[in-house]
Protein backbone atom coordinates (compact mmCIF):
# COMPACT_ATOMS: atom_id res chain seq x y z
CA UNK A 1 0.00 0.00 0.00
CA UNK A 2 2.76 2.28 0.81
CA UNK A 3 6.61 1.99 -0.30
CA UNK A 4 9.33 4.45 0.76
CA UNK A 5 12.11 4.24 -1.09
CA UNK A 6 15.68 6.11 0.31
CA UNK A 7 13.79 9.02 1.58
CA UNK A 8 16.15 11.37 3.10
CA UNK A 9 15.24 14.57 5.41
CA UNK A 10 17.80 16.97 5.84
CA UNK A 11 17.37 20.18 8.65
CA UNK A 12 20.31 22.43 7.07
CA UNK A 13 23.17 20.93 7.84
CA UNK A 14 21.81 18.19 9.93
CA UNK A 15 20.86 14.59 8.45
CA UNK A 16 17.83 13.81 10.28
CA UNK A 17 16.76 10.87 8.08
CA UNK A 18 19.14 9.07 5.13
CA UNK A 19 17.60 6.72 2.84
CA UNK A 20 15.25 5.23 5.00
CA UNK A 21 13.07 2.76 2.74
CA UNK A 22 9.95 0.82 4.11
CA UNK A 23 6.96 -0.98 2.88
CA UNK A 24 3.49 -1.11 4.68
CA UNK A 25 1.08 -3.54 3.08
CA UNK A 26 -2.71 -3.65 2.84
CA UNK A 27 -4.12 -3.65 6.55
CA UNK A 28 -1.56 -4.15 8.45
CA UNK A 29 -0.31 -2.44 11.79
CA UNK A 30 3.35 -1.42 11.17
CA UNK A 31 5.73 0.16 14.37
CA UNK A 32 8.39 1.96 13.62
CA UNK A 33 10.47 2.21 17.11
CA UNK A 34 13.93 3.69 18.41
CA UNK A 35 15.06 6.35 20.51
CA UNK A 36 14.56 9.86 21.04
CA UNK A 37 16.21 11.83 17.63
CA UNK A 38 16.19 9.01 15.49
CA UNK A 39 14.45 10.46 12.58
CA UNK A 40 11.16 8.81 13.54
CA UNK A 41 9.11 11.67 13.36
CA UNK A 42 10.59 13.04 10.52
CA UNK A 43 10.40 9.77 8.54
CA UNK A 44 6.47 10.51 8.61
CA UNK A 45 6.95 14.15 8.38
CA UNK A 46 8.18 13.31 4.98
CA UNK A 47 5.71 10.99 4.25
CA UNK A 48 2.75 12.98 4.93
CA UNK A 49 4.64 16.40 2.69
CA UNK A 50 5.41 18.09 6.55
CA UNK A 51 8.96 18.34 5.57
CA UNK A 52 11.00 18.74 2.21
CA UNK A 53 12.18 15.22 1.72
CA UNK A 54 14.32 13.50 -1.08
CA UNK A 55 13.70 10.21 -2.30
CA UNK A 56 10.22 8.08 -3.44
CA UNK A 57 7.35 7.97 -1.65
CA UNK A 58 4.57 5.11 -3.45
CA UNK A 59 1.28 5.29 -2.10
CA UNK A 60 -1.10 2.77 -3.78
CA UNK A 61 1.19 2.52 -6.60
CA UNK A 62 0.99 6.07 -7.12
CA UNK A 63 4.24 8.53 -6.69
CA UNK A 64 2.96 10.91 -3.98
CA UNK A 65 6.23 12.13 -2.96
CA UNK A 66 5.78 15.90 -5.15
CA UNK A 67 1.79 16.07 -3.74
CA UNK A 68 0.98 19.22 -1.31
CA UNK A 69 0.03 17.88 1.78
CA UNK A 70 -3.67 18.08 1.85
CA UNK A 71 -3.32 16.13 -1.61
CA UNK A 72 -1.84 13.23 0.35
CA UNK A 73 -4.92 13.99 3.04
CA UNK A 74 -7.06 13.11 0.14
CA UNK A 75 -5.76 10.49 -1.26
CA UNK A 76 -6.28 8.78 1.82
CA UNK A 77 -3.13 9.35 4.12
CA UNK A 78 -3.07 11.28 7.49
CA UNK A 79 -0.77 11.85 9.65
CA UNK A 80 -1.45 12.90 13.30
CA UNK A 81 1.24 15.10 14.69
CA UNK A 82 3.09 14.41 18.42
CA UNK A 83 1.56 13.64 21.44
CA UNK A 84 -1.83 14.07 21.68
CA UNK A 85 -1.94 17.38 20.21
CA UNK A 86 -5.60 18.22 20.23
CA UNK A 87 -6.49 21.98 19.48
CA UNK A 88 -6.67 23.30 23.12
CA UNK A 89 -8.52 26.47 22.35
CA UNK A 90 -11.37 24.70 20.27
CA UNK A 91 -14.21 23.01 21.43
CA UNK A 92 -14.60 18.94 21.15
CA UNK A 93 -17.43 19.51 18.58
CA UNK A 94 -14.47 22.11 16.39
CA UNK A 95 -11.96 19.66 16.73
CA UNK A 96 -13.71 16.59 15.04
CA UNK A 97 -14.97 19.14 12.25
CA UNK A 98 -11.53 20.03 11.76
CA UNK A 99 -10.36 16.08 11.22
CA UNK A 100 -12.40 16.48 8.26
CA UNK A 101 -10.92 19.52 6.47
CA UNK A 102 -10.32 18.05 3.18
CA UNK A 103 -14.05 16.67 3.03
CA UNK A 104 -16.69 18.14 0.91
CA UNK A 105 -19.52 15.89 1.75
CA UNK A 106 -21.62 17.77 4.95
CA UNK A 107 -24.12 14.58 5.34
CA UNK A 108 -21.20 12.02 5.23
CA UNK A 109 -19.16 14.48 7.81
CA UNK A 110 -22.19 14.57 9.99
CA UNK A 111 -22.64 10.55 10.20
CA UNK A 112 -19.20 10.10 10.48
CA UNK A 113 -18.79 12.76 13.59
CA UNK A 114 -22.60 10.89 15.06
CA UNK A 115 -19.89 7.79 14.54
CA UNK A 116 -17.28 8.47 16.69
CA UNK A 117 -19.64 10.16 19.55
CA UNK A 118 -21.43 7.03 19.92
CA UNK A 119 -17.70 4.86 19.77
CA UNK A 120 -16.45 7.41 22.31
CA UNK A 121 -19.53 8.23 24.84
CA UNK A 122 -17.68 10.77 26.81
CA UNK A 123 -17.00 13.20 23.98
CA UNK A 124 -20.41 13.17 23.40
CA UNK A 125 -20.62 14.75 27.09
CA UNK A 126 -18.02 17.13 26.50
CA UNK A 127 -18.58 18.31 22.46
CA UNK A 128 -18.94 22.03 23.37
CA UNK A 129 -15.98 21.62 25.75
CA UNK A 130 -13.24 23.07 25.06
CA UNK A 131 -10.28 20.23 24.12
CA UNK A 132 -7.77 21.57 26.42
CA UNK A 133 -10.58 20.56 29.47
CA UNK A 134 -10.69 16.95 28.59
CA UNK A 135 -8.31 14.85 30.45
CA UNK A 136 -5.27 12.83 28.55
CA UNK A 137 -7.35 9.93 28.21
CA UNK A 138 -9.88 11.58 26.44
CA UNK A 139 -7.86 13.78 24.55
CA UNK A 140 -6.23 10.87 23.36
CA UNK A 141 -9.44 9.34 22.04
CA UNK A 142 -10.51 12.83 20.86
CA UNK A 143 -7.35 12.79 18.65
CA UNK A 144 -8.24 9.31 17.81
CA UNK A 145 -11.32 10.44 16.71
CA UNK A 146 -10.28 13.45 15.14
CA UNK A 147 -7.80 11.64 12.98
CA UNK A 148 -10.90 9.52 11.44
CA UNK A 149 -12.50 11.81 10.60
CA UNK A 150 -10.63 12.30 7.51
CA UNK A 151 -11.32 8.33 6.00
CA UNK A 152 -7.68 7.66 6.12
CA UNK A 153 -7.12 4.75 4.53
CA UNK A 154 -3.08 5.09 5.94
CA UNK A 155 -3.05 6.99 9.10
CA UNK A 156 0.09 7.14 10.81
CA UNK A 157 0.31 8.38 14.47
CA UNK A 158 3.55 10.03 16.19
CA UNK A 159 3.98 8.86 19.68
CA UNK A 160 -0.22 8.49 21.14
CA UNK A 161 0.82 7.27 23.99
CA UNK A 162 3.08 10.03 24.88
CA UNK A 163 2.49 11.50 28.76
CA UNK A 164 -0.15 8.94 29.30
CA UNK A 165 -0.77 7.00 32.68
CA UNK A 166 0.36 3.29 31.79
CA UNK A 167 -3.70 1.81 32.45
CA UNK A 168 -4.75 4.65 29.56
CA UNK A 169 -1.26 3.89 27.48
CA UNK A 170 -3.22 -0.06 27.13
CA UNK A 171 -6.98 1.49 26.72
CA UNK A 172 -5.43 3.57 23.74
CA UNK A 173 -4.02 0.38 21.99
CA UNK A 174 -6.72 -1.05 22.42
CA UNK A 175 -8.87 1.71 20.48
CA UNK A 176 -5.86 1.63 17.45
CA UNK A 177 -6.54 -2.11 17.22
CA UNK A 178 -9.97 -1.10 16.68
CA UNK A 179 -8.98 1.12 13.93
CA UNK A 180 -7.15 -2.01 12.41
CA UNK A 181 -10.02 -4.21 12.71
CA UNK A 182 -12.10 -1.40 10.92
CA UNK A 183 -9.85 -2.22 7.96
CA UNK A 184 -7.23 1.34 8.34
CA UNK A 185 -3.55 0.38 7.84
CA UNK A 186 -1.66 1.70 10.29
CA UNK A 187 1.98 3.15 10.86
CA UNK A 188 2.55 4.15 14.70
CA UNK A 189 5.58 5.96 16.30
CA UNK A 190 6.14 4.40 19.66
CA UNK A 191 8.69 4.58 22.51
CA UNK A 192 6.42 2.39 24.04
CA UNK A 193 8.38 -0.79 22.46
CA UNK A 194 6.52 -3.24 24.80
CA UNK A 195 2.93 -1.77 24.26
CA UNK A 196 3.83 -1.59 20.24
CA UNK A 197 5.31 -4.92 19.80
CA UNK A 198 2.22 -6.26 21.61
CA UNK A 199 -0.01 -4.99 19.28
CA UNK A 200 1.91 -4.55 16.19
CA UNK A 201 2.11 -6.75 13.15
CA UNK A 202 5.59 -5.79 11.97
CA UNK A 203 8.16 -3.19 13.00
CA UNK A 204 11.07 -1.17 11.75
CA UNK A 205 14.02 -0.67 14.11
CA UNK A 206 15.51 3.12 13.26
CA UNK A 207 18.54 5.02 14.72
CA UNK A 208 20.75 8.22 13.56
CA UNK A 209 18.72 8.28 10.83
CA UNK A 210 18.88 5.01 9.07
CA UNK A 211 17.04 2.03 9.04
CA UNK A 212 18.26 -0.67 11.57
CA UNK A 213 16.10 -3.72 11.72
CA UNK A 214 12.88 -4.74 9.87
CA UNK A 215 11.34 -7.73 11.22
CA UNK A 216 7.94 -9.36 13.10
CA UNK A 217 6.67 -7.83 16.19
CA UNK A 218 6.81 -11.52 18.32
CA UNK A 219 10.08 -11.79 16.73
CA UNK A 220 11.45 -8.81 17.61
CA UNK A 221 9.82 -8.77 21.32
CA UNK A 222 12.11 -11.81 21.86
CA UNK A 223 15.47 -10.36 20.48
CA UNK A 224 16.50 -8.96 23.94
CA UNK A 225 19.64 -7.96 22.11
CA UNK A 226 18.31 -6.00 19.07
CA UNK A 227 15.99 -3.81 22.02
CA UNK A 228 19.04 -3.51 24.36
CA UNK A 229 21.35 -2.00 21.94
CA UNK A 230 18.62 0.17 19.89
CA UNK A 231 15.63 0.96 22.45
CA UNK A 232 17.40 1.44 25.24
CA UNK A 233 15.09 -1.24 27.56
CA UNK B 1 -34.75 15.10 28.70
CA UNK B 2 -32.95 18.26 30.34
CA UNK B 3 -32.51 21.62 29.25
CA UNK B 4 -29.34 21.54 28.12
CA UNK B 5 -30.41 18.87 25.32
CA UNK B 6 -33.15 20.69 24.60
CA UNK B 7 -31.68 23.99 23.96
CA UNK B 8 -28.84 22.10 22.13
CA UNK B 9 -31.67 20.31 19.72
CA UNK B 10 -33.25 23.44 19.52
CA UNK B 11 -30.00 24.40 18.11
CA UNK B 12 -29.66 22.06 16.16
CA UNK B 13 -33.04 22.91 14.10
CA UNK B 14 -31.10 25.82 12.93
CA UNK B 15 -28.38 25.20 9.77
CA UNK B 16 -24.77 26.52 11.38
CA UNK B 17 -24.71 29.27 8.94
CA UNK B 18 -28.22 30.60 10.32
CA UNK B 19 -26.78 30.60 13.76
CA UNK B 20 -24.29 32.20 12.82
CA UNK B 21 -26.26 35.09 10.88
CA UNK B 22 -28.37 35.16 14.19
CA UNK B 23 -25.62 35.44 16.33
CA UNK B 24 -24.00 38.53 14.13
CA UNK B 25 -26.85 40.36 14.28
CA UNK B 26 -27.35 39.61 18.23
CA UNK B 27 -23.79 41.14 18.22
CA UNK B 28 -24.07 43.93 16.10
CA UNK B 29 -27.59 45.14 18.10
CA UNK B 30 -25.90 47.34 20.14
CA UNK B 31 -24.15 49.00 17.30
CA UNK B 32 -27.72 49.56 15.63
CA UNK B 33 -29.56 50.73 18.67
CA UNK B 34 -26.77 53.38 19.63
CA UNK B 35 -26.85 54.85 15.77
CA UNK B 36 -30.16 55.06 15.59
CA UNK B 37 -30.37 57.09 19.01
CA UNK B 38 -27.94 59.18 17.55
CA UNK B 39 -29.52 59.69 14.63
CA UNK B 40 -32.56 60.87 16.15
CA UNK B 41 -31.36 62.81 18.52
CA UNK B 42 -27.97 64.12 18.38
CA UNK B 43 -26.59 67.57 17.73
CA UNK B 44 -24.54 67.44 14.77
CA UNK B 45 -21.19 67.22 15.72
CA UNK B 46 -21.80 64.61 18.02
CA UNK B 47 -22.88 62.56 14.64
CA UNK B 48 -19.10 63.87 13.08
CA UNK B 49 -18.01 61.94 16.16
CA UNK B 50 -20.08 58.77 16.08
CA UNK B 51 -19.35 58.68 12.53
CA UNK B 52 -15.99 58.10 13.23
CA UNK B 53 -16.20 56.05 15.31
CA UNK B 54 -18.03 53.86 12.95
CA UNK B 55 -15.58 53.98 10.63
CA UNK B 56 -12.86 52.84 13.38
CA UNK B 57 -15.38 50.02 13.56
CA UNK B 58 -15.24 48.75 10.31
CA UNK B 59 -11.27 48.64 10.84
CA UNK B 60 -11.68 46.82 13.70
CA UNK B 61 -13.19 44.39 12.10
CA UNK B 62 -11.58 43.76 9.00
CA UNK B 63 -8.35 43.95 11.41
CA UNK B 64 -10.29 40.94 13.84
CA UNK B 65 -10.98 38.95 10.28
CA UNK B 66 -7.30 38.34 9.93
CA UNK B 67 -5.59 39.16 12.98
CA UNK B 68 -8.53 37.02 15.59
CA UNK B 69 -8.64 34.13 13.17
CA UNK B 70 -4.99 33.67 12.48
CA UNK B 71 -3.26 35.15 14.97
CA UNK B 72 -0.70 36.76 13.12
CA UNK B 73 -0.03 40.46 13.65
CA UNK B 74 -0.88 43.40 11.60
CA UNK B 75 -0.61 46.81 11.79
CA UNK B 76 -0.67 47.63 7.88
CA UNK B 77 -4.41 48.46 8.10
CA UNK B 78 -3.48 51.97 7.63
CA UNK B 79 -2.45 51.57 4.25
CA UNK B 80 -5.80 49.91 2.64
CA UNK B 81 -7.91 52.26 4.63
CA UNK B 82 -5.74 54.95 2.59
CA UNK B 83 -6.04 53.17 -0.45
CA UNK B 84 -9.92 53.29 -0.53
CA UNK B 85 -10.27 56.43 0.65
CA UNK B 86 -8.24 57.86 -2.04
CA UNK B 87 -9.54 55.67 -5.06
CA UNK B 88 -12.65 56.94 -4.37
CA UNK B 89 -11.41 61.00 -3.85
CA UNK B 90 -8.95 60.48 -7.08
CA UNK B 91 -12.59 58.75 -8.89
CA UNK B 92 -15.27 60.44 -7.45
CA UNK B 93 -14.20 63.77 -7.26
CA UNK B 94 -16.02 66.01 -10.24
CA UNK B 95 -13.51 67.01 -13.02
CA UNK B 96 -13.13 70.79 -12.25
CA UNK B 97 -11.95 69.97 -8.67
CA UNK B 98 -9.61 67.96 -9.93
CA UNK B 99 -8.70 70.82 -12.44
CA UNK B 100 -7.59 72.64 -9.50
CA UNK B 101 -6.91 70.61 -7.36
CA UNK B 102 -4.80 67.51 -8.91
CA UNK B 103 -4.21 69.05 -12.84
CA UNK B 104 -0.98 66.44 -13.37
CA UNK B 105 -2.57 63.52 -12.07
CA UNK B 106 -1.46 60.29 -14.54
CA UNK B 107 -3.52 58.02 -17.01
CA UNK B 108 -5.74 61.10 -17.62
CA UNK B 109 -7.07 60.39 -14.01
CA UNK B 110 -8.00 64.35 -13.74
CA UNK B 111 -10.60 63.92 -16.52
CA UNK B 112 -12.52 61.56 -15.69
CA UNK B 113 -15.24 60.89 -13.33
CA UNK B 114 -17.39 58.48 -11.89
CA UNK B 115 -20.37 57.62 -10.35
CA UNK B 116 -19.82 57.45 -6.00
CA UNK B 117 -21.22 53.89 -6.38
CA UNK B 118 -19.03 52.99 -9.10
CA UNK B 119 -15.64 54.47 -7.50
CA UNK B 120 -16.50 52.75 -4.15
CA UNK B 121 -16.55 49.52 -6.18
CA UNK B 122 -13.30 50.25 -7.84
CA UNK B 123 -12.34 51.12 -4.58
CA UNK B 124 -12.58 48.16 -2.91
CA UNK B 125 -11.47 46.30 -6.03
CA UNK B 126 -8.36 48.29 -6.10
CA UNK B 127 -7.83 47.27 -2.34
CA UNK B 128 -8.62 43.69 -3.18
CA UNK B 129 -5.92 43.40 -5.81
CA UNK B 130 -3.09 45.14 -3.94
CA UNK B 131 -4.15 42.91 -0.89
CA UNK B 132 -3.99 40.01 -2.79
CA UNK B 133 -0.48 41.42 -4.19
CA UNK B 134 0.73 41.72 -0.70
CA UNK B 135 -0.98 38.68 1.09
CA UNK B 136 1.26 36.71 -1.30
CA UNK B 137 4.03 37.50 1.06
CA UNK B 138 2.53 38.02 4.41
CA UNK B 139 0.50 34.77 4.19
CA UNK B 140 3.75 33.07 4.44
CA UNK B 141 4.94 35.11 7.90
CA UNK B 142 3.88 34.98 11.12
CA UNK B 143 5.49 36.39 14.45
CA UNK B 144 7.76 39.31 14.53
CA UNK B 145 8.13 39.40 10.42
CA UNK B 146 4.86 39.73 10.06
CA UNK B 147 4.39 42.40 12.64
CA UNK B 148 7.85 44.13 10.48
CA UNK B 149 6.15 43.72 7.05
CA UNK B 150 2.93 44.65 7.80
CA UNK B 151 4.31 47.93 9.61
CA UNK B 152 6.46 48.58 6.48
CA UNK B 153 3.57 48.16 4.23
CA UNK B 154 1.56 50.85 6.07
CA UNK B 155 4.67 52.92 5.89
CA UNK B 156 5.48 52.10 2.08
CA UNK B 157 2.21 52.96 1.09
CA UNK B 158 1.90 56.44 3.59
CA UNK B 159 5.17 57.46 1.49
CA UNK B 160 3.51 56.75 -2.00
CA UNK B 161 0.75 59.06 -0.36
CA UNK B 162 2.95 62.12 0.45
CA UNK B 163 5.69 61.98 -2.36
CA UNK B 164 3.44 61.12 -5.34
CA UNK B 165 1.77 64.77 -5.04
CA UNK B 166 0.53 64.44 -8.63
CA UNK B 167 -2.20 61.93 -7.73
CA UNK B 168 -2.56 62.28 -3.97
CA UNK B 169 -1.42 65.64 -3.43
CA UNK B 170 1.37 65.01 -0.29
CA UNK B 171 1.03 66.34 2.39
CA UNK B 172 -1.88 68.75 1.47
CA UNK B 173 -5.55 67.78 1.96
CA UNK B 174 -7.06 66.26 -1.01
CA UNK B 175 -10.71 68.22 -1.15
CA UNK B 176 -13.99 68.74 -3.23
CA UNK B 177 -15.00 64.58 -2.68
CA UNK B 178 -18.50 64.63 -3.24
CA UNK B 179 -20.12 63.97 0.55
CA UNK B 180 -22.77 61.65 -0.18
CA UNK B 181 -23.08 59.46 2.56
CA UNK B 182 -24.13 59.95 6.12
CA UNK B 183 -24.64 58.22 9.66
CA UNK B 184 -27.14 55.32 8.25
CA UNK B 185 -25.10 54.30 6.20
CA UNK B 186 -22.09 53.78 8.35
CA UNK B 187 -24.47 51.86 10.58
CA UNK B 188 -25.65 49.64 7.52
CA UNK B 189 -21.95 49.07 6.57
CA UNK B 190 -21.09 48.26 10.20
CA UNK B 191 -23.63 46.17 10.71
CA UNK B 192 -23.54 44.20 7.80
CA UNK B 193 -19.21 43.80 8.14
CA UNK B 194 -20.04 42.57 11.88
CA UNK B 195 -22.33 39.68 10.31
CA UNK B 196 -19.42 39.16 7.70
CA UNK B 197 -16.97 38.80 10.49
CA UNK B 198 -19.28 36.22 12.54
CA UNK B 199 -19.83 34.23 9.25
CA UNK B 200 -16.26 34.39 8.52
CA UNK B 201 -15.21 33.25 11.63
CA UNK B 202 -17.68 30.32 12.02
CA UNK B 203 -17.34 28.84 8.53
CA UNK B 204 -14.87 26.47 7.47
CA UNK B 205 -12.03 28.62 6.48
CA UNK B 206 -12.45 30.63 10.06
CA UNK B 207 -12.07 27.30 11.78
CA UNK B 208 -9.22 25.91 9.89
CA UNK B 209 -7.52 29.41 10.20
CA UNK B 210 -8.22 29.32 13.91
CA UNK B 211 -6.66 25.93 14.12
CA UNK B 212 -3.36 26.89 12.54
CA UNK B 213 -2.89 29.69 15.07
CA UNK B 214 -2.81 26.70 17.96
CA UNK B 215 -0.25 24.66 15.88
CA UNK B 216 0.46 25.37 12.06
CA UNK B 217 1.38 21.87 12.03
CA UNK B 218 -1.31 20.13 13.23
CA UNK B 219 -3.61 22.47 10.89
CA UNK B 220 -1.79 21.29 8.03
CA UNK B 221 -1.62 17.65 8.91
CA UNK B 222 -5.10 17.67 8.24
CA UNK B 223 -4.91 18.79 4.99
CA UNK B 224 -5.66 22.68 5.75
CA UNK B 225 -4.20 25.00 3.03
CA UNK B 226 -2.79 27.36 5.93
CA UNK B 227 -1.33 29.69 3.12
CA UNK B 228 -4.44 30.17 1.13
CA UNK B 229 -6.59 30.50 4.16
CA UNK B 230 -4.35 33.22 5.33
CA UNK B 231 -4.41 34.93 1.59
CA UNK B 232 -8.15 34.92 1.92
CA UNK B 233 -8.58 36.34 5.22
CA UNK B 234 -5.99 39.15 4.61
CA UNK B 235 -7.97 40.23 1.12
CA UNK B 236 -11.66 39.69 3.25
CA UNK B 237 -10.15 42.03 6.39
CA UNK B 238 -7.88 44.70 3.57
CA UNK B 239 -11.26 45.20 1.62
CA UNK B 240 -13.54 45.72 5.04
CA UNK B 241 -10.85 48.49 6.05
CA UNK B 242 -10.99 50.24 2.63
CA UNK B 243 -14.75 50.26 3.13
CA UNK B 244 -14.09 52.50 6.11
CA UNK B 245 -11.39 54.37 4.49
CA UNK B 246 -14.55 54.96 1.73
CA UNK B 247 -17.29 56.09 3.53
CA UNK B 248 -15.14 58.23 5.76
CA UNK B 249 -14.00 60.02 2.52
CA UNK B 250 -17.18 59.99 1.07
CA UNK B 251 -18.55 61.91 4.24
CA UNK B 252 -15.67 64.40 5.41
CA UNK B 253 -15.51 65.20 1.39
CA UNK B 254 -11.68 66.06 2.38
CA UNK B 255 -9.11 63.48 3.45
CA UNK B 256 -5.26 63.78 4.11
CA UNK B 257 -2.57 61.37 4.43
CA UNK B 258 -1.93 61.88 8.33
CA UNK B 259 -5.40 60.28 8.64
CA UNK B 260 -4.37 56.88 7.77
CA UNK B 261 -1.21 56.56 10.03
CA UNK B 262 0.09 55.82 12.56
CA UNK B 263 -2.82 57.29 15.14
CA UNK B 264 -5.12 55.25 13.22
CA UNK B 265 -3.27 52.17 13.35
CA UNK B 266 -2.82 51.97 17.65
CA UNK B 267 -6.40 53.41 17.76
CA UNK B 268 -7.57 50.33 16.18
CA UNK B 269 -5.40 47.77 17.47
CA UNK B 270 -6.52 49.33 20.65
CA UNK B 271 -9.60 48.67 20.50
CA UNK B 272 -9.39 45.30 19.36
CA UNK B 273 -7.09 44.08 22.32
CA UNK B 274 -9.29 45.95 24.82
CA UNK B 275 -11.82 44.14 23.33
CA UNK B 276 -10.58 40.86 22.70
CA UNK B 277 -9.18 40.05 19.47
CA UNK B 278 -10.38 36.54 18.80
CA UNK B 279 -14.07 37.37 19.01
CA UNK B 280 -16.53 39.34 16.91
CA UNK B 281 -17.85 40.54 19.69
CA UNK B 282 -14.33 41.94 21.40
CA UNK B 283 -13.83 43.95 18.35
CA UNK B 284 -17.41 45.51 18.76
CA UNK B 285 -17.29 46.16 22.41
CA UNK B 286 -13.67 46.91 23.02
CA UNK B 287 -14.38 49.48 19.54
CA UNK B 288 -17.43 50.92 21.52
CA UNK B 289 -15.21 51.04 25.00
CA UNK B 290 -12.37 53.19 23.71
CA UNK B 291 -14.80 55.22 21.58
CA UNK B 292 -16.69 56.52 24.53
CA UNK B 293 -13.46 57.30 26.34
CA UNK B 294 -11.60 58.89 24.23
CA UNK B 295 -14.56 60.89 23.83
CA UNK B 296 -14.69 61.75 27.35
CA UNK B 297 -11.03 62.31 27.44
CA UNK B 298 -11.41 64.86 24.91
CA UNK B 299 -13.61 67.16 26.23
CA UNK B 300 -11.72 67.17 29.47
CA UNK B 301 -8.64 67.68 27.52
CA UNK B 302 -9.72 70.57 26.09
CA UNK B 303 -10.35 72.10 30.20
CA UNK B 304 -13.18 72.32 31.75
CA UNK B 305 -15.33 74.10 34.45
CA UNK B 306 -15.85 71.75 37.53
CA UNK B 307 -18.11 73.07 40.14
CA UNK B 308 -16.97 76.52 39.10
CA UNK B 309 -13.25 76.21 38.53
CA UNK B 310 -12.06 76.30 34.95
CA UNK B 311 -9.72 73.53 35.06
CA UNK B 312 -6.40 74.36 32.04
CA UNK B 313 -6.14 72.56 28.89
CA UNK B 314 -4.40 69.02 29.13
CA UNK B 315 -3.31 68.64 25.76
CA UNK B 316 -1.52 65.00 24.95
CA UNK B 317 -3.98 63.31 27.41
CA UNK B 318 -5.97 61.17 24.59
CA UNK B 319 -2.47 59.63 23.61
CA UNK B 320 -1.45 58.91 27.19
CA UNK B 321 -4.96 57.29 28.14
CA UNK B 322 -4.51 55.31 25.00
CA UNK B 323 -0.93 54.06 25.79
CA UNK B 324 -2.16 53.47 29.33
CA UNK B 325 -4.88 51.64 28.52
CA UNK B 326 -3.07 49.17 26.04
CA UNK B 327 -0.47 48.80 29.02
CA UNK B 328 -3.63 48.53 31.44
CA UNK B 329 -5.94 45.69 29.30
CA UNK B 330 -2.81 43.86 28.28
CA UNK B 331 -1.42 43.16 31.99
CA UNK B 332 -4.73 42.75 33.85
CA UNK B 333 -6.80 41.32 31.07
CA UNK B 334 -4.63 40.15 28.32
CA UNK B 335 -6.87 38.26 26.22
CA UNK B 336 -9.75 41.19 25.96
CA UNK B 337 -13.22 41.46 27.13
CA UNK B 338 -14.43 38.62 25.13
CA UNK B 339 -11.96 35.90 25.19
CA UNK B 340 -13.66 33.28 23.39
CA UNK B 341 -17.22 33.29 23.72
CA UNK B 342 -19.28 35.86 21.03
CA UNK B 343 -22.31 37.95 23.21
CA UNK B 344 -24.98 35.27 21.62
CA UNK B 345 -23.11 32.63 23.22
CA UNK B 346 -23.02 34.07 26.63
CA UNK B 347 -26.87 35.31 27.05
CA UNK B 348 -27.34 31.70 25.64
CA UNK B 349 -25.42 30.10 28.36
CA UNK B 350 -26.87 32.72 31.42
CA UNK B 351 -30.38 31.78 29.99
CA UNK B 352 -29.49 28.36 30.40
CA UNK B 353 -28.05 28.49 33.78
CA UNK B 354 -30.87 30.48 34.74
CA UNK B 355 -32.98 26.77 35.33
CA UNK B 356 -30.59 24.63 37.20
CA UNK B 357 -33.47 22.79 38.51
CA UNK B 358 -34.27 21.62 35.23
CA UNK B 359 -30.51 20.77 33.73
CA UNK B 360 -30.20 18.29 36.91
CA UNK B 361 -33.68 16.59 36.51
CA UNK B 362 -32.79 13.17 35.03
CA UNK B 363 -29.37 13.30 34.99
CA UNK B 364 -27.54 11.59 37.93
CA UNK B 365 -24.34 13.41 39.15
Amino acid sequence: MLSVNRLSVHYGPIRALDAASIRIGRGEFVALLGPNGAGKTSLISGIAGLVRAQGRVLFEDREIGALPTEDRVRRGLTMTPEGRHVFANLTVAENLRLGAAIRRDREGVAQDIEKYLGLFPILRERNHQLAGTLSGGEQQMLAIARSMMSRPRLLMLDEPSLGLAPRIVAQMFDYISLLKEAGVTLLVVEQNVMQALKHADRAYVISSGIIRHEGKAEELRSDRRLIDMYLGN
Amino acid sequence: MSVTTQTRSAQKTLAPWMRSLVGGLVTALPVILIGIVILLFAPAYLVRVAFAAYVNLLIVLGLQIFMGNSMVANLGQGAFVGIGAYSVAILATPVAMKKLSIPDAPFGLADIVLHPALAAGAGLGITGLIAALTGLVIARLSGEAATIVTFSLMMVVHSIFIQWTDLFKGAQAFFGIPQVVGLATAIGAATLATIIARLFKDSASGLHLRASAESLLAARAFGVDVFRLRLLAWILGAVICASGGILYAFFMGTINARAFHFELVMTTLAMLILGGMRTVSGAVFGCIALALLLEAIRSVESGIAVAGFQLPPLLGLSGLAMGAIIVLGMTFRPRGIFVRLELDELLWRLFARRQPRAITEGKPI
